[in-house]
């Protein structure tokens, strides 16, 4: 079953149009990295998806059902909103009591989700003295009240110091192989690449891409790097196979219009002796701003 | 109970703007209920229990800086994102802040009162006044201010979903009440109509001040006249809550 599906959803406030004619879909047990540059629309197109803001025209719906049209949200899907939702003056585990109230969730679930995202010992205290870190772990334990199937996080790594993003992507994983579809927000691929099996990259409210991570990977080009004792005899190979090599400082190869498997299989061929063979150019990043065009101009 | 009804009144309950709230509220009440009590003169034809009895509805500002303090709060601390997340209909979300709010307004106007009956009974004793109110009386005052008081805390909610600016529903809503309202009563024609049906009228008539020089509407009218402002403003609410964008 489609767990999100956004169809032609465009949103205009005032002469500003945030989100263009965006589609894409996300499955049950898939968590799907949603990513954009600052200002691409990406935070208007979850709250569209969440019911928080109306769109102008197009559909974005949970499980079939548009948020409002949920029968059960709380259980439906969880949201982890951008920035810190907290009165500042309310301790944590008031907020989550005051969220379980509305959502019709039992008391217990508040003290296991404290536990669970490992706040049980700042819970009784108030919200405002909290760091970046523990609102984001309060933000997640209020998405999870609901035990939801569909989780929306935007931006849940912004302002979390490495030892907490690697927390962070730990547990979505975690949640994950419990079979919940996630949608994760984030403007810095580097932070989801390692969690997601696939990204939507968007750019001024429009969809570029919707891609595994691998089928991004494919689209990077920049070629291959060999290094070792015998690298002038696959030279003289890959010349006479018309490939542009070029010699590095090291005196490495760079073949720039084969790949890592093409290469491999002529060394292999040939018996040729190396010690090193790697992708050279284009990180998974380049592949990000080359699709984004590098601009972090804000579209709304 | 309804969830989102229980959730309203435990928002109430954990942070200390409620608390406080009672506090400043009857603080003030117990400053002019006591020296009412305690020193005011009194000549022939005053009733000196219902002027002491009165200083409870200070208490009414209070309660509409509450209420106001219920939407345009979870506004400022983008609370209201969870909150409409957990609540996606937002009718129900107001209605169960109007509820909450009429709660503690029931609670901040009945301690008010009763902070004041207490004065009655136990001050003007000491100083040889006679209450000259009979019980009957001053039960219809403290119910009637009591209402009113529940009343003002709903209008709030409904005033603080409007203005989207925290400090300008507080300041333009206390502004009305204390002023705009008083300066159009004075307009030709038309103030004396504004003094018996505006908001200020029903209030007068559904707390039986003994300020005002009476008023002209019954109790009952006055309690109708405050329940038809509160919907209207209720509704006015809904409708502009479920026509915003939430977007902080």
């Amino acid at each position: 079953m489609t767990a999100i599906e956004v169809k032609g959803l465009s949103k205009r406030f005032g002469s500003t149009l945030a989100v263009d004619d965006l589609s894409f879909s996300v499955e049950a047990g898939r968590i799907v990295g949603f990513l954009g540059p600052n200002g691409a629309g990406k935070t208007t197109t979850l709250r569209a998806l969440l019911g928080l803001i109306h769109p102008t025209a197009g559909s974005a719906t949970i499980e079939g059902r548009s948020y409002g049209e949920l029968d059960d949200p709380s259980r439906a899907v969880g949201a982890v909103p951008d920035g810190g939702m907290f009165h500042p003056g309310r301790s944590g585990r008031n907020h989550l009591r005051t969220l379980a109230l509305a959502a019709d969730v039992e008391a217990k679930r508040v003290d296991e989700l404290l536990e669970l995202v490992g706040l049980a010992d700042a819970a009784d205290r108030r919200a405002g003295g909290y760091s970046l870190g523990m609102r984001q772990r309060l933000a997640l334990a209020a998405a999870l009240l609901g035990d939801p199937r569909v989780l929306v996080l935007d931006e849940p790594a912004n302002g979390l110091d490495p030892q907490g993003i690697r927390w962070l992507r730990d547990f979505l994983r975690s949640l994950a192989a419990e079979g919940r579809a996630l949608l994760v927000s984030s403007h810095v691929l580097s932070e989801v690449a390692q969690t997601v099996d696939e990204v939507v990259v968007i750019n001024r409210g429009r969809s570029i891409a919707q891609a595994s991570i691998g089928e991004l990977l494919a689209k990077r080009d920049g070629g291959v790097r060999v290094a070792g004792p015998d690298v002038g005899r696959l030279a003289e190979l890959l010349e006479r196979d018309g490939a542009a090599v070029t010699r590095g400082d090291d005196g490495a190869l760079l073949v720039a219009d084969r790949s890592g498997e093409q290469v491999g299989a002529l060394i292999a061929a040939s018996s040729i002796h190396i010690s090193e063979l790697s992708h050279a150019g284009q990180t998974l990043e380049d592949v990000f701003f080359q699709l984004t065009g590098g601009d972090e101009e804000p579209a709304g | 109970m309804s969830g989102a009804l229980a959730s309203e009144l435990l928002k109430l309950r954990t942070t200390r703007t409620f608390l406080g709230t009672v506090l400043a509220a009857l603080g003030l009440t117990a400053l002019l209920a006591g020296a009412a009590a305690g020193v005011a003169p009194y000549e022939s034809g005053d009733i000196p229990g219902a002027d002491v009895l009165d200083a409870a509805g200070l208490t009414q500002p209070f309660a509409l800086v509450l209420g106001i303090l219920a939407v345009s709060t979870e506004f400022r601390h983008g609370t209201i994102t969870p909150t409409i997340l957990a609540v996606p209909d937002r009718a129900r979300l107001m209605a169960a802040k109007l509820g909450a709010h009429g709660v503690a307004g029931l609670i901040l106007g009945g301690v008010s009162y009763g902070f004041t009956a207490l004065l009655v009974l136990l001050v003007l004793p000491l100083r040889d006044i006679a209450p000259d109110v009979s019980l009957g009386d001053a039960i219809e005052m403290a119910v009637g201010g009591i209402v009113c008081v529940a009343l003002l805390a709903a209008i709030g909610v409904g005033v603080g979903t409007l203005v989207r600016n925290q400090v300008g529903a507080v300041i333009g809503g206390l502004s009305y009440m204390f002023l705009i309202e008083p300066l159009l009563t004075a307009l030709p024609t038309v103030g004396r109509y504004i003094e018996d049906y505006g908001i200020g009228g029903g209030i007068n008539a559904l707390s039986e001040t003994t300020f005002a020089g009476g008023a002209e509407l019954s109790q009952p009218a006055g309690a109708a006249l405050l329940l038809g402002y509160t919907a209207l403003f209720a509704v006015a609410g809904i409708a502009t809550l479920r026509a915003r964008d939430i977007s902080a």
